[in-house]
């Protein structure tokens, strides 16, 4: 094994303990450096809990310890910490969304360019598997020409937030920006760019939306719905429908459902399910994405996921929010 | 693809110059000329069966001039047809490992797909799926082949088969799993070939009983001349027929009576045009039969108690992620349950 990456963790929360850190046990190519939280003591608590070496409240220390870091701050912070991490030559994996708007966006990728420095946004589910094979078989025209697209993701227990989540400044924006943006990559990397949005929600200046509806059109002509909620348990999979056929990805469960209508297995069969998830439920999408972020820093494989991959995401929600209708949206949808 | 009209139609030809298996399957098509759609789809999918490296006229694999015959019969139905032969990996009842390449390349399908334009697939190196079968416990591979739109044609032999009594055009489908042992499911064989059945019906069966085998089967026995072509698009009433040919009573093959109870179907609804010279076949169960039952019985209580154990896994699993949830969610089952 070559030279294994040091990696600094910036924010010690729940992120880390569900996904992040059992990531790094799964890639042996990285060792831990250094954890890092505004809050010493939760700093404190995660190195010695998780075996990181050293600990700190400065994101500034990670460069003198690290050579790749994980940034698992609120939203409003992402811009400002990785960019300081990347123009001093450290390596950046960026929490999902990569940050609040486009100009933020551009002034990391900017840091990454003047750092020299690889910058990976964490939008995982491109790494399991279900969506890989969902992906060939759309390349294929399995289901012939895309006609439209379904979305839908939320729960009223899916994640235990934090205040930051509720601030539109801190965040920027809700139920869209942080549920919602798992299946706009998903659509844009199944299906093609985003062509025209309109979107519905029921944010206010002081509270962000945590029920989002928005009706899109893809540069391919097909029609879609997303719909994101923080308050409703909602259906958790994407639909493509095609004109002979569709293929149904779950977003939570490994799930892969699919209908071809002239295809040998559908003789009797309205149709298949052809993932099986493995009990217990586990997710390797965290481990996978680290390596790939690896392998991208030791130059041995390009991102999956780079800054202007994850800058387009935030561009489609952008401009979703921009263009709102007035109109809000009750909470029963 | 399935035509209501000859749907249960079996011809059975008579064929004596074992050479001449262009002419006999001619014959059947003559007999039965809709044997043949009047169009094709743009894909023909021949699955043979090679379940070991044992030359054709053992009884144990098929012939591989079948694949000329058949695709000079298609192309003259559609020039462009594309025509593949799959089979996948096996282990056989040696647990010796037996490649598909290898079975291609030695029984001569390599050279006979060369001469005629034909694709090989071995399906355990093709792109796969996982499906769950109802009544199977753990999940089974199929190629991902099946997703596509084709003409599908089973070949198989006239054979006993020790523990299932016969085999033919419905266990044939085994082979299109992917992986190459597939003894984890011999419990479970009925449920597996009756769903894998209804998954992917052939639209075309052909059994070539030029020469059968009697004994254990389905690779260890004694070759018999039996001169007899099965043809048919039904794949319950080809294996019938055949059984027939053999004098094995129907009642007697374990997944074709569960196939005909999935299918909703009664045994005898089919036809037969043409001779069938019937013989009583041979049938050693073997000194293995009880060993095999035996490993059957533990299997089952092996994977009994791997699904009690999964079972308490999930319910763990799910209390420690949303206790609420689950305590909601059981007080309501228990609650219903009484």
């Amino acid at each position: 094994m070559s030279t294994r990456l040091g990696v600094a963790v910036v924010g010690a929360g729940q992120v880390l303990e569900r996904y992040h850190n059992p990531a790094i046990n799964g890639v042996p190519e990285v060792v831990r450096s250094i954890v890092i939280d505004a809050d010493e003591q939760r700093a404190r608590s995660a190195a010695e809990r998780f075996g990181f070496p050293r600990w700190s409240s400065d994101p500034a220390d990670a460069p003198r310890h690290a050579d790749v870091a994980i940034v698992l701050v609120p939203n409003g912070w992402h811009a400002a910490i990785s960019c300081k991490l990347l123009e001093q030559g450290v390596h950046v994996l960026c929490e999902k969304p990569m940050a609040r708007n486009v100009d933020e966006c551009l002034s990391m990728i900017e840091a990454a360019r003047r750092g020299r420095a690889q910058l990976c946004v964490g939008h995982n589910r491109r790494f399991r598997q279900h969506f890989w094979m969902a992906r060939e078989f759309l390349r294929r025209r399995l289901i012939g020409e895309l006609v439209s697209v379904a979305a839908e993701e939320g729960g009223t227990q899916d994640w235990p937030r934090s205040a930051a989540y509720f601030d539109p400044a801190q965040s920027g924006g809700g139920a869209l920006m942080d549920v919602g943006i798992h299946a706009i990559d998903l659509i844009r990397w199944l299906a093609g760019e985003f062509d025209t949005v309109e979107y519905r929600g029921n944010g206010s200046t002081e509270k962000v939306e945590s029920e989002a509806e928005m009706t899109f059109r893809l540069a391919n002509g097909a029609n879609g719905k997303l719909l994101a909620s923080r308050d409703r348990d909602l259906g958790q999979k994407i639909t493509f429908t095609g004109d002979s056929g569709f293929i149904e990805v779950g977003l939570w469960e490994t799930s892969l459902r699919i209908r071809v209508a002239k295809g040998k297995a559908f003789q009797n069969a309205p149709y298949l399910d052809i993932a099986v998830p493995r009990r217990p439920p586990q997710d390797a999408s965290f481990v996978e994405q680290l390596r790939n972020f690896v392998l991208a820093v030791r130059g041995e494989g390009g991102l999956l996921v780079d800054g202007r991959e994850g800058m387009a995401v935030v561009e489609v929600v952008c401009r979703a929010y921009a263009g709102e209708k007035s109109r809000a949206l009750s909470s029963a949808g | 693809m399935e035509n209501a009209k000859n749907v249960k139609k079996v011809v059975a030809v008579t064929v004596e110059e074992h050479d001449e298996v262009a002419r006999a399957f001619g014959a059947a098509l003559r007999q039965e000329p809709e044997l043949l759609p009047a169009s094709l789809p743009p894909q023909v999918v021949i699955k043979p069966n090679l379940c070991d490296i044992t030359a054709w006229e053992t009884g144990v694999t098929t012939d591989p001039r079948w694949m000329g015959v058949l695709a000079r019969e298609f192309r003259a139905v559609r020039p462009d047809v594309r025509i593949r032969v799959v089979e996948s990996d096996a282990v056989s009842a040696y647990k010796h490992y037996r490649s598909c390449d290898e079975t291609f390349e030695r029984l001569g399908w390599v050279d006979a797909a060369r001469a005629e334009g034909v694709e090989l697939i071995n399906l355990s190196r093709a792109e796969t799926m996982e499906i769950r079968l109802k009544g199977v416990p753990s999940p089974v591979r199929i190629p991902q082949i099946f997703l596509e739109e084709m003409f599908f044609v089973s070949i198989a032999n006239l054979k006993v088969h020790g523990y299932t009594r016969m085999t033919g055009i419905l266990k044939n489908s085994l082979g299109l799993l992917a992986d190459a042992d597939i003894s984890a499911l011999h419990p479970y064989l009925s449920a597996t070939i009756s769903q894998m059945h209804q998954l992917f019906p052939p639209d075309l069966c052909i059994i070539d009983g030029r020469i059968g085998l009697e004994g254990h089967g389905p690779i260890m026995g004694d070759a018999v001349r039996m001169d007899s072509l099965l043809v048919g698009r039904d794949a319950l009433a080809v294996d019938e027929a055949a059984c027939r040919l053999m004098e094995i009573p129907v009642q007697e093959v374990p997944y074709l009576r569960r196939t005909a109870k999935d299918l909703g179907r009664e045994f005898g609804e089919f036809e037969i045009t043409g001779e069938l010279r019937p013989r009583k076949f041979a049938f050693d169960r073997g000194g293995g039969h009880p060993a095999i039952l035996t490993k059957f019985a533990s299997r089952r209580l092996h994977e009994n108690m791997a699904a009690i154990s999964n079972r308490w896994i999930d319910r763990a699993y799910r209390f420690k992620r949303e206790p609420g949830a689950f305590m909601k969610s059981a007080i309501s089952k228990l609650t219903r349950s009484r």
